[in-house]
């Protein structure tokens, strides 16, 4: 009996929830006839239900004309899923912009809308601007979040071992040698079989002190500047001059093996980004974070932070007036405290401070003040060729730990790299 | 009684599903990706330069250079196979057909040939784990040092898949007449003369097979390096084998941007470099092994 009933049931309820949706659609639609919905197309699939849940409701409750719909592409599919859809003009209303070298061709390519007029980017500086202006200088995405860099360390060990928290060069090397010869932990929880992690979060940690920032970097892109100058060279030594404090067989050492190494409580100090705020203190260790050290004390401090995520306007969208109130409402601090407080470890890049309910997030945050920002050194144009300028740079710094490549040596082979097709525009 | 051209007509008909789908997903896939080779797409359009691609992977210094490290570190990679997987797989064959073992021989079967069935992800990070300098059984860094980096990866790969020639080999053995075994016993053989005058030689056509399919594997190998040391294999490229290689270069890694038209060239290539090895193969050797009428 049942299951013979059981068709014509699910016609009937599914006749009625298509008439009921389609009512509630046609009274909603007469009611507040002036709701605009647009939609966000990005790649951080691991925020929706953030976005979702806090984010959208708060800007839907400030601007109750406009409804957001939040469209996620996975990471490894969204450079090509952007493309395919805006070039066929089907592309989202406002668009997640990747930093650098993608983003720039993206703006050539006319995907975009020039953001020069909205008031919110007033509130960002030039650098936090610069992953994502075009080749005439102009900003094209509202910079939503970005990550820091810096050195996490174990303050039961610090204190154990009577250390202090290093502000130079030469502390943290004393410190460093003081937890060797104590023979107890690991100095520094840093291996070398993920190239990655040498060049963002060590060299191009440590190294903005040495080659001062944007200046070195922006040197480079310019031409003024080579990889084999003393600055950089400089910056490298330092890195090479680590290799003593690292764990035995660091090798073979993966960046997971590291996290472990320190969250055990049995490494001093990791190098480290902010993303990993949640994963260093989830084993309920007491730990600090300290900024890369200067050079020499009284040096102005130079910080790296990775701009990760902008958001700009499709040049093709058909509902421009009301992407750009929420591009405005993006780039506010109204915004910014709800972010950060529910993704600890991403930072807003505005030059108003926002508060961090995570109290590492709070710390890194503090690393903003009196130091000069920086982004990583080989992303932005330096690696668009072949070699790129990043993956040799991997590469070259694993051959300085485990090969004893001097540094000069790996400068040099750098360089040759990046001048076989890098041609600084003049 | 069919006509001659009836029964051509009604073959055609019979082969032409499985042809047109082989056709459309393998043919076509293979030569689009071989025109895509002649062809330069990096400025917005789309340029035939016949073999501008070609001349450049060969005479760039840069990824003639990383070319022909991947070219090596494939060779070496076969070579371990070729050495360690071909040799202990007949062994074990060879003794699961032995008859002292007679009631754990399916025991055995199963157990050796487990790992083959595991996926190469897990695979690799268990044995990551195992020669982990700071827990596991070795402090020396296998994975981190240019010489042993290699080696211990083709090792993992070799653990993994001894199951298969194993298994191949076994069958091959089952399938030996026992009367052709016991009529040697009785004409005196040891069981090393019965092994490799009798038992081998019968079994060269699948040893020689067998070969050339781990051949094909290796060079074609991709999945384990890419599952322990990503698509940029370190230590200094001293992992990185063709398969890597052309993933690196057609879909791009973190800092280098994607290039289609090169990586279709790598992949051009490696079909080139293996169609030609097998073919000598067949041509030259496996023409040459008698096969025994039993």
């Amino acid at each position: 009996m049942r299951s013979k009933l059981a068709p014509f049931a699910i016609v009937v309820v599914a006749a009625a929830t298509i008439g009921l949706s389609g009512c509630s659609a046609g009274t909603g639609g007469t009611g507040d006839a002036k709701v605009t919905t647009i939609t966000f197309g990005n790649w951080r699939t691991e925020d929706a239900k953030l976005w979702e849940s806090s984010v959208i409701p708060a800007f839907e409750k400030a601007h109750p004309e406009i409804k957001v719909t939040y469209q996620a592409t996975s990471t490894n599919d969204y450079n090509a899923a952007i493309q395919s859809k805006v070039e066929s003009g089907t592309g989202p209303d406002v668009i997640m912009c990747r930093p650098f070298d993608v983003n720039r061709a993206w703006i050539e390519k006319g995907y975009f809308d020039n953001l020069k007029s909205l008031t919110s980017i007033s509130n960002f500086t030039p650098t936090a601007l610069a992953a994502w202006t075009g080749a005439d200088g102009d900003p094209y995405c509202m910079p939503i979040a970005s990550v820091l860099a810096g050195f996490y360390y174990n303050k039961t060990i610090f204190k154990e071992l009577g250390l202090s928290v290093p502000t130079t060069m030469a502390e943290f090397t004393s410190d460093l040698k003081k937890i060797k010869a104590n023979g107890k932990y690991t100095p520094l929880a840093l291996g070398s079989a993920d190239g990655w992690q040498l060049a963002y979060n060590v060299l191009d940690s440590i190294g903005p002190n040495y080659w001062q920032g944007e200046a070195g970097r922006l040197g480079l892109i310019d031409g003024t500047k080579k990889l084999t100058d003393p600055d950089f060279v400089a910056a490298t030594q330092a890195f090479a001059d680590l290799k003593p404090y690292l764990p035995d067989g660091y090798q073979s050492l993966k960046y997971e093996d590291m996290m472990q190494l320190f969250t055990l409580g049995k490494a001093a100090i990791i190098p480290d980004g902010s993303w990993d705020v949640t994963a260093a203190s989830a084993t309920g260790l007491d730990i600090g974070v300290f900024a890369a050290p200067v050079v020499k004390a009284g040096d102005q401090r130079y910080l790296q932070e990775m701009p990760d995520q902008g958001v700009g306007l499709n040049a093709k969208s058909k509902n421009k007036t009301a992407s750009k109130v929420f591009l405005e409402w993006l780039g506010t601090t109204d915004f910014q405290k709800i972010y950060v407080d529910k993704v600890p470890g991403f930072f807003s890049m505005g030059t108003a401070a926002v508060p961090y309910t995570n109290k590492l997030s709070q710390q890194f945050a503090d690393l903003k003040k009196g130091a000069k920002l920086t982004p990583r050194l080989a992303l932005d144009r330096l690696s668009a060729g072949t070699p790129p300028l990043d993956d040799d740079t991997w590469a070259v710094l694993q051959t300085v730990l485990n090969d004893g490549v001097s540094a000069e040596a790996a400068q040099q082979k750098l360089q040759t790299g990046l001048d076989s097709w890098y041609k600084p525009a003049k | 009684m069919i006509r001659t051209a009836t029964r051509y007509r009604m073959l055609a008909i019979f082969v032409l599903p499985a042809l047109a789908i082989y056709v459309i997903f393998s043919v076509l896939p293979l030569l689009s990706s071989v025109i895509l080779s002649f062809f330069n797409s990096s400025n917005g359009g789309s340029a035939f330069i016949a073999f501008g691609n070609y001349v450049h992977l060969f005479t760039d210094p840069y990824i003639s250079g990383h070319f022909w490290n991947a070219l090596r570190n494939s060779v070496e990679f076969f070579a371990i196979h070729l050495i360690v997987e071909l040799p202990v797989g007949l062994l074990m064959a060879a003794l699961l057909t032995s008859a002292t073992l007679r009631r754990s021989r399916g025991i055995y079967r199963t157990l050796l040939f487990i790992p083959a069935t595991l996926s190469v992800v897990i695979v690799g990070f268990i044995w990551r784990l195992i020669i982990n300098p700071l827990w596991g059984v070795v402090s020396f860094p296998l994975l981190g040092n240019t010489a042993t980096a290699l080696p211990t990866i083709s090792l993992m790969s070799v653990w993994e898949y001894i199951g298969i020639p194993m298994i191949f080999l076994y069958t091959a053995l089952l399938a030996i007449p026992n009367d052709i075994v016991e009529a040697s016993r009785i004409d005196g053989a040891s069981p090393w003369q019965l092994f490799w005058r009798i038992k081998f030689p019968l079994i060269a056509p699948q040893f020689g097979l067998i070969t050339i399919l781990t051949y094909i594997w290796t060079f074609n190998g991709f999945d384990i390096v890419y599952a322990l040391n990503g698509s940029a294999p370190g230590p200094n490229y001293s992992t990185d084998i063709l398969g890597t290689l052309f993933y690196r270069t057609f879909f791009g890694s973190s800092g280098q941007v994607a290039d289609l038209d090169l990586g279709a060239t790598i992949a051009s290539v490696i079909f080139f470099i293996i169609l030609v090895t097998t073919a000598a193969y067949f041509v030259v050797l496996q023409r040459r092994i008698k096969t025994y009428e039993l």
